[in-house]
């Protein structure tokens, strides 16, 4: 239905999205998240060609619609949008705001774009607020307007540009409902969204957008439950990041102890957690400046907000031995007490660092 | 690290308060061997307001006890409790120490 071939987007020297392909069969729901600055809005509105894309093909149906013979204001009818903002007319009522472009633009009726309206209505459960203007509802009833005003025009396909981030959380629900009411009658939708619960719920597939690109995509069992790429991984699991180089053996405990602590207390890591975490991390530097590892260390502390798990990571130089290999009676403390704070471990080889992964127990 | 001492009759008490860590470590060995060299071998040492300590800080105390041993000594351990009482358990400390729930059930250990 939709098919996207090598599409970029540049701003000037910026490039926003670089070469990406996708296609999108009919009544498929597609969920595109990522981090803020990814693309996400920008890969929407050049597949609704509101920014025209640098270069690259878009095929709705077959139609190139990026070829300068094309009606673009045909190909934007079929393809309706949804906005952050809900962009309704003010100064019309709720249910001219959906007859209007029924009647101006497909030539229906007023009689027949009432009653559509009125339809449409009842689906949002808005049945009531056919004669209120827009300033007199809610931020959420002020999405569904929009999103009814969206379907009176019977678009084959709706774009929902994070429709509820602009609500306050009361209201969010109301919005996804009606969504997730569509996507169950067949709608195809492409949804860029910050609700991580309803993109894995409503979707058919997830695109994860980042470095300019669809980094990742799968069904929503495999971003969320099983992602493959780090940057996917980090940000499902709203992984914060903690990055200490140390130089020598002759390292600053203490300081990176604050470095670790000022970590912490700014993600809110729980007190037992903290003390485990420095505690492991002492210990297995004691095993690295014991083993004579060369530096510098690399220390990297990922904890992840969402599941309160926290791992550490500990790059050394190749040649390096897994200091917690480490024999004999002046090690047995320390390893023992390392053993018990961890719930897994690996150790890696590489031709360029050694890759110490501890996981710790989560309490 | 602080470390505070009060003589009682049987015994000398050593608090010790703050972190007991590789850093630390060594303040505390040489502390307690300070007070073997002035002829003092009888030790409740008192854990309570200890927040931290590591591998190193068991390692000290092993070998300041291994010390007192060989000068016919005694020390015992008192007040061990919350983080500093998980380490002694995930390392097996607790059963190589007899550990006291607080100084005086210690003191009363010793003879008078």
């Amino acid at each position: 239905m939709i098919r996207i071939e090598h599409l970029s987007k540049n701003f000037g020297n910026l490039s926003v999205l670089r070469d990406i392909s996708a296609e999108i069969e009919k009544g498929e729901v597609i969920s595109i998240i990522g981090p803020s600055g990814s693309g996400k809005s920008t890969f929407l509105r050049c597949v609704n060609l509101l920014d025209r894309p640098t270069s690259g093909k878009i095929s709705i149906n077959g139609v190139n619609i990026l070829d300068r013979h094309t009606d673009v204001a045909r190909v934007r009818q079929k393809m309706n949008m949804v906005f952050q903002a809900f962009n309704l007319f003010t100064h019309l009522t709720v249910l001219e705001n959906l007859t209007l472009a029924p009647v101006k633009l497909l030539g229906r009726s007023r009689q027949e774009a009432e009653r559509k309206g009125h339809d449409l209505l009842r689906l949002i459960g808005l049945g009531e607020k056919s004669m209120s203007y827009p300033d007199e509802l809610s931020g959420g009833q002020k999405q569904r307007v929009a999103i009814a005003r969206c379907l009176a025009m019977e678009p084959e396909i709706i774009l929902f540009d994070e429709p509820t981030s602009a609500l306050d959380p009361t209201m969010v629900s109301e919005v996804l409902s009606v969504i997730r009411r569509l996507a169950k009658e067949g709608l195809t939708m492409l949804n860029v969204t910050h609700e991580m619960d309803f993109a894995r719920d409503v979707s058919t597939r997830v695109f994860y957008l980042d470095e300019g690109t669809i980094y990742e995509q799968g069904t929503p069992g495999e971003i969320f439950d099983n992602p493959c790429k780090e940057k996917t991984k980090a940000f499902i699991r709203r992984q914060q990041s903690l990055y200490q180089r140390l130089f020598s053996a002759d390292f600053d405990l203490y300081s990176l102890n604050a470095e670790v602590e000022s970590f912490c207390s700014r993600h809110l890591v729980p007190l037992k957690s903290r003390h485990d975490l420095t505690l492991l991390i002492e210990e297995v530097l004691q095993l690295y400046c014991a083993s004579s590892s060369s530096f510098p260390i690399d220390i990297t502390v990922n904890y992840s907000e969402k599941t309160g798990q926290l791992e550490l990571l500990l790059e050394s130089p190749p040649g390096s031995a897994n200091p917690l290999e480490l024999q004999g009676e002046d090690y047995a403390l320390g390893l023992s007490i390392i053993g018990n704070l961890l719930q897994d471990r690996k150790f890696t080889h590489s031709e360029n660092r050694n890759i110490l992964k501890l996981y710790l127990k989560n309490p | 690290m602080t470390i505070e001492t009060i003589k009682q009759t049987s015994a000398l008490v050593v608090a010790v308060s703050g972190r007991m860590d590789a850093v630390t470590a060594p303040e505390y060995e040489k502390k307690i061997n300070e007070l073997l060299d002035s002829g003092e071998v009888s030790y409740v040492v008192d854990f309570g307001q200890l927040e931290y300590i590591s591998s190193a800080g068991l390692r000290a105390l092993l070998s300041t006890t291994r010390r007192i041993k060989d000068k016919q000594g005694c020390i015992l351990l008192a007040n061990i409790v919350g983080n500093v009482k998980e380490v002694f358990e995930m390392s097996g400390f607790g059963s190589i120490f007899p550990v006291h729930a607080t100084v005086d059930e210690a003191l009363k250990m010793l003879p008078g």
